[in-house]
């Protein structure tokens, strides 16, 4: 994984969040991107980060906005499914506070639960563009890289939570090439 | 029915009064405009972090600034070394205002005439 790499990610990302937008929106977003990812680059370099490092840090960046681009893209095109995407946090997160008042073996702090808010809007705001965009191969696999590397990062940082946010964006991704391979027959 | 309540006109999230703040920062540093990953990098200096603001959020705090006149934006006119051309933000006089924290009641007391 290199820099040059992931910042061709950043750029595929922001060409398909953008690109039902109106040109002069679009273009402007995906031009802010390709300084900003430029300019990151550029500076770590300088101070001697690893490529890898780098590489990493910038992927960080692209996946913890996955979500914010969703709202963004939505808010320009229907507030539908901001909504949706609520409505899902709101109804996945009281699970565990109910099986809290249950049984001992569940005990969520304040921090689980913002984690597992920001995951579960995260995974909803990626299959709301899949919903959006259904039947898109160049969506699926978009899906599939983006949880691939989300696997990766999250094995290499020890952080759980992102390599589940990997496997549920690989199966998403997977769901939409099945369907997708199924409706072109 | 609204199942999402709108949020309060004017009020601005945490994020988008730290970048104020930052700007107003800059600005006091004698840097009137700044670009996105210079601001990322701030604000993470300004958190003690080395963790940077993630392009999504960072861009979309950008953007709902600009929409409320607290911020303007510009291209950049001859980037130099062939390197993609910045947005480059400045901060409004309204901006700066709203950066600004509100005097205290004793501060308020002192400054206002009799």
């Amino acid at each position: 994984m290199t820099p040059e790499r992931v910042a061709g990610l950043v750029r595929r990302w922001a060409g398909l969040y953008t690109r039902r937008l109106p040109e002069p929106v679009a273009r402007r977003r995906r031009e802010e991107l390709a300084a900003d990812v430029h300019d990151q680059i550029a500076h770590e370099r300088a101070a001697g980060t690893g490529e890898r490092r780098i590489a990493l840090r910038i992927l960080s960046r692209l996946l913890r906005g996955v979500a914010a681009d969703a709202a963004w893209q939505a808010r320009r095109r229907s507030y539908r499914s901001v909504l949706r995407v609520g409505v899902g946090v709101g109804v996945v997160l009281p699970a565990p506070l109910v099986a809290m008042v249950f049984t001992d073996q569940v005990r969520w702090s304040l921090s689980d639960f913002a984690l597992a808010g920001v995951l579960v809007a995260t995974i909803g705001a990626a299959f709301e563009l899949a919903l959006q965009n259904a039947g898109s191969l160049r969506l699926a696999a978009a899906l599939g890289a983006l949880g691939v590397l989300a696997g990766l990062a999250g094995e290499a940082d020890d952080a759980p939570g992102l390599v589940l946010l990997g496997l549920l964006l690989i199966a998403g991704g997977c769901a939409i090439g099945v369907r997708r391979l199924r409706t072109s027959r | 029915m609204r199942l999402v309540p709108r949020r309060k006109s004017g009020s601005l999230l945490p994020l988008e009064r730290e970048i104020l703040e930052a700007a107003l920062g800059l600005r006091a540093a004698g840097r009137a405009d700044f670009h996105g990953f210079g601001l990322a990098r701030t604000l993470g200096e300004r958190r003690g972090s080395r963790s940077l603001t993630a392009h999504g959020t960072l861009y979309k705090a950008l953007g709902r600034l600009e929409e409320l006149g607290l911020l303007t934006s510009r291209w950049e006119d001859a980037p130099p070394g062939g390197r993609p051309r910045r947005r480059l933000y400045e901060l409004t006089g309204e901006g700066a205002r709203a950066a600004r924290p509100p005097a205290s009641p004793v501060l308020r007391a002192r400054t206002e005439p009799a």
